[in-house]
């Protein structure tokens, strides 16, 4: 009997240890990549005169899809355009102001914004030593203003009204418009406005895809040389380059020989790669990892990107939102600090308005969205939202307060938020569900108003046209709020919202705009259509050896005036 | 005879017709899926396209044409080598495959032969030597190794690899790595849970074999444990073996999409991964008449291979199948065969003889 007892024991024994080795082991070498101490970065923070050369190693976490310079609002895209083209105008990535670049002035306009005369600089040239004049720029924004559906080549969201470009005379090119278009001068500084050489334009889209990159002739200070599909892009410096923005003090060729741009989806890879140091810098460093890459002593950029804060958008022509009662109390329930401060970090500040403060058109409109979930429920218990089902939710004529959001894949941390959201909702009897799916997904839910009824989104523009872009039925239409919808017979649109933002668009004058800006803001506000949470950053890790990063208006990386210290 | 032409292009025939299967089976089932990509990407609000733009870009690119003159219009295109442009970027789908290609296959290479280097280590360890004493405890771990390696999820395995070898290390380079450089650490990745498989067939079979009469009396002639297992029972062990060979490299292909993905690899796996995130039915169709293309291609040379290694296996002008040349005596190469075909859920059926004996 013990014979048989110890046998037993001892099985158990063995079994145990089987299982604890294993545990053990996969345990242990858990342990090792999560105590994984790098090497800790102790280059010299001080700036000293900029030094020539090196090669700038950048990580991105996806790899670039399309060089069509009205597509690159992706980021992988816009982070090679920005730094390979050129543009008519420059803009102050602080003060927003715009000044002269490719063109010699701001342009002319007439009165009413539909003439653009633009007067174009001398003695530029491309990367394949074609010449930059009148004429080319104009076939650039022939194309750029009305697209090429035949190459599928879309048209650019940030130039409306476009009509016809005239070559006046050597230098000079005027852009005709059928509306007023305030926005275009802005539009002609964005990198989206990237101008490209002749043979680039005949291109079509796959011309402009992976596998022709150096065929991508553009006049900016770098130019593309080398391309791996999937894994790397190199653009190098180019010696000529001589034709900064006249506003900037650094002028001539890149202080960098080059850039190489690698793409990992792995985000783990990427960011070790950069602690470890075999990388320069990564963009996309998520708020969980600040800290790591800061005690590690490299250089984090939190950079703000001027445009719409990260908000969800409530789609008020669906029957559960149609009241104005249920969406106040929906933001009432929502504790927008817990968000921030569980989630996020100090460099995620929790929005002020509809637009981030150093936006274009910024109201401050803090105080519209108090967390009160007393108030919450009185406003749902008021609007006939009283019974509750046996899971607890809120029922109403039978049917539950059941809302769907979708997952805004591109924003920081997406998922976490609605998850948050969902318990927050959870507390006043409101049953948020989560939209699962990739991003193709997201995309062809969210244009349906059954499936998606809040809409989770972030758009960066650093002009006025930007409300336009995010909330007009014309362009991303986040409300789903078009007369031209196939859903659209009913009376739930909201027709003042695409007219407050036509005054906007027409409005030539900066104080004029500014005043439409805050009308489009103030009405979208009192409706409580949005709910914003935080100003939303691109957030960058660098080693200490590179010097002056620096990014655009909207926190796509900007390398002209980097510089590698310890290169020759 | 070793190689029966008939044989050869009735099997050919059939891989046509697999071939043909899978391609309409995927694109039947792509069609499936709602939304497609042409939407997905132009109607992406990112780009702030109005629904007009969008139609005349469906129409553009005849994406709403019937999925019938769809199908006809891809099938004629792949016979004919033109296997399309990407709905993402645009690019011929023949260049993002042939960028893709060479170095999938060199992962695919490396991972299969450093698997089946691990794995004949494995089996050989787990069964060699005597069966009481210390070196019975080796055996035993060795025996379980198979059971760990294929619940080592591939991921896990890439990242800590990179994290011990190359960011805390310092050996390996993700960065820029040399050709050489940047096969380690994905093969070791690919090959640890492809190895688990066909370890754990060989120690089954070999110890089948083993148990055997005939190796039981060339143990009684004196024959040392070694010769025995290089002369006798290997070849008799290696056809399961062969067999589950070929099965594994679909396993292989799986392997490859978060490996690539991982290392940031540009092969088919991570242009599977980024295909299926932007519903590009044009590049999966590529991909999957690929991998159906290997995979019956390997499963071809494994089946002619049989009759190479085993004498039994060769056709015989009276038999016209392989299962009939077996004699009652070939018993443990029997279960053997059954053992394999049982483990792809194929009942052998061998003639009444054996009922005829047992009754």
């Amino acid at each position: 009997m013990t014979d048989r007892l110890s046998v037993s024991a001892s099985l158990t024994q063995r079994r145990l240890d089987r299982r604890s080795v294993l545990s053990l082991g996969l345990g242990f070498g858990t342990l090792l990549t999560l105590s994984a101490c790098t090497p800790h970065d102790s280059g010299s923070l001080a700036e000293g005169e900029p030094v020539r050369g090196g090669v700038l190693t950048y990580f991105e976490p996806q790899t670039w899809t399309l060089l069509y310079p009205p597509s690159v609002g992706f980021y992988p895209n816009g982070g090679i355009m920005n730094n390979i083209s050129a543009r008519l105008l420059w803009q102050d990535p602080k003060t927003l102001e715009l000044h002269p670049w490719l063109a010699t002035e701001l342009p002319e306009t007439n009165a009413d914004s539909t003439t653009y005369t633009f007067t174009i600089r001398e003695g530029v040239t491309y990367s394949d030593g074609s010449p930059l004049t009148p004429e080319n720029v104009a076939k650039n924004f022939d194309l750029f203003g009305r697209g090429d559906e035949a190459r599928t080549l879309p048209v650019s969201e940030q130039i409306s009204n476009y009509e016809r470009s005239e070559v006046l005379d050597e230098h000079r090119v005027r852009f005709h418009f059928s509306a007023p278009s305030p926005g275009f001068a802005q539009a002609t500084s964005t990198m989206n406005a990237g101008l490209l050489a002749d043979s680039t334009l005949d291109l079509d889209a796959a011309g402009f895809g992976p596998g022709g990159a150096t065929q991508i002739h553009t006049c900016g200070p770098f130019h593309i040389t080398a391309e791996t599909i999937g894994t790397k892009l190199s653009v190098r410096a180019r010696e000529d380059y001589d034709w900064a923005p006249p506003h900037l003090k650094h002028q001539g060729r890149a202080h960098l020989d080059g850039i190489d741009y690698l793409t990992n989806n792995e985000y783990s890879v990427r960011i070790g790669a950069v602690l470890s140091g075999q990388a320069d810098g990564v963009r996309d460093v998520q708020a969980p990892d600040e800290s790591r890459v800061t005690e590690q002593g490299l250089r984090l950029y939190a950079k703000a990107t001027n445009g719409i804060n990260n908000s969800i958008n409530f789609r008020f022509r669906h029957d559960l939102l149609a009241e104005i009662d249920v969406r106040r109390a929906l933001i009432a329930a929502i504790d927008r600090q817990e968000i921030v401060d569980k989630l996020f970090t100090p460099n995620y500040p929790l929005a002020t308005g509809l637009l981030a403060k150093g936006a274009m058109g910024y109201v401050d409109q803090s105080g519209s969205w108090d967390f009160d979930p007393d108030k919450a429920n009185r406003l749902l218990d008021e609007a006939g939202w009283s019974e509750r089902n046996g899971q607890g939710y809120r029922v109403k004529d039978g049917k539950p307060l059941a809302l769907t959001v979708n997952i805004a894949l591109p924003q920081p941390r997406s998922n976490e938020v609605q998850t948050l959201i969902q318990q927050q909702l959870r507390r006043v009897g409101v049953r948020l569900s989560i939209n699962p799916g990739d991003q193709s997904k997201q995309t062809l839910d969210a244009l349906e108003l059954d499936t998606v009824q809040i809409y989770h989104s972030m758009v960066a523009r650093a002009d006025f046209d930007n409300l336009r872009s995010n909330y007009s039925s014309r362009n991303r239409d986040v409300f789903l709020n078009g007369a031209d919808r196939p859903d659209a017979d009913d009376d739930s649109i909201d027709a003042k919202v695409d007219e407050l933002l036509e005054t906007l668009a027409s409005e030539s004058n900066q104080e004029k705009r500014q005043k439409a800006a805050e009308a489009v803001q103030n009405y979208l506000v009192d409706q409580a259509y949005v709910l914003p949470f935080f100003e939303e950053p691109q957030v960058f890790a660098f080693r200490r050896r590179v010097h002056g990063f620096a990014t655009e208006p909207v926190g796509r990386p900007d390398f002209y005036s980097t510089w590698l210290a310890g290169e020759k | 005879m070793i190689l029966d032409t008939r044989y050869l292009i009735l099997r050919l025939g059939q891989a046509i017709l697999v071939l043909l299967l899978a391609f309409t089976a995927a694109f039947i089932l792509l069609s499936l899926i709602p939304g497609d990509g042409v939407t997905a990407r132009f109607a992406d609000p990112a780009l702030g396209l109005s629904n007009d733009q969008i139609a005349e870009i469906r129409e553009a690119t005849g994406a709403d044409d019937s999925w019938w003159s769809r199908y006809v219009l891809s099938l004629t295109g792949f016979l004919t080598g033109d296997f399309g442009y990407s709905v993402q970027t645009g690019a011929a789908v023949s260049t993002i495959i042939a960028a893709a290609l060479p170095s999938t296959a060199v992962l695919a290479a490396s991972g299969f032969v450093t698997a089946l280097v691990l794995a004949v280590i494995i089996a050989v360890f787990a069964t060699f030597g005597p069966s009481t004493g210390p070196t019975a405890r080796v055996r035993l771990v060795l025996d379980s190794v198979p059971s760990l390696f294929i619940s080592i999820p591939v991921f896990w395995l890439g990242i800590l690899l990179i994290q011990v070898f190359s960011f805390q290390l310092g050996v390996v380079s993700v960065v820029d790595p040399g050709p050489a450089e940047a096969l380690v650490l994905p093969t070791l990745t690919v090959a640890v849970p492809l190895s688990a498989p066909i370890a754990q067939v060989l120690i089954r079979s070999i110890t089948e074999v083993q148990a055997s009469g005939f190796v039981k009396v060339t143990t009684a002639k004196g024959a040392s444990e070694l010769w025995i297992l290089v002369h006798t029972v290997a070849r008799n062990a290696v056809l399961p073996g062969l067999t589950i060979i070929g099965l594994v490299f679909g396993e292989l292909v799986a392997g490859a999409v978060v490996t690539e993905t991982v290392f940031g690899r540009n092969g088919i796996g991570l242009i599977t991964a980024q295909a299926v995130t932007h519903r590009d039915n044009p590049i999966l169709l590529a991909v999957v008449v690929i991998a159906t293309f290997g995979y019956v291609i390997i499963n071809l040379a494994v089946d002619l291979l049989y009759p190479v290694i085993d004498v039994r296996l060769r056709t015989k002008p009276s038999s016209a199948s392989a299962g009939r040349a077996l004699r009652i005596h070939d018993e443990p190469a029997r279960r053997a065969l059954t053992a394999s075909a049982a483990s792809v859920g194929v009942d052998l059926d061998w003639n009444d003889e054996t009922k005829e004996k047992n009754s």
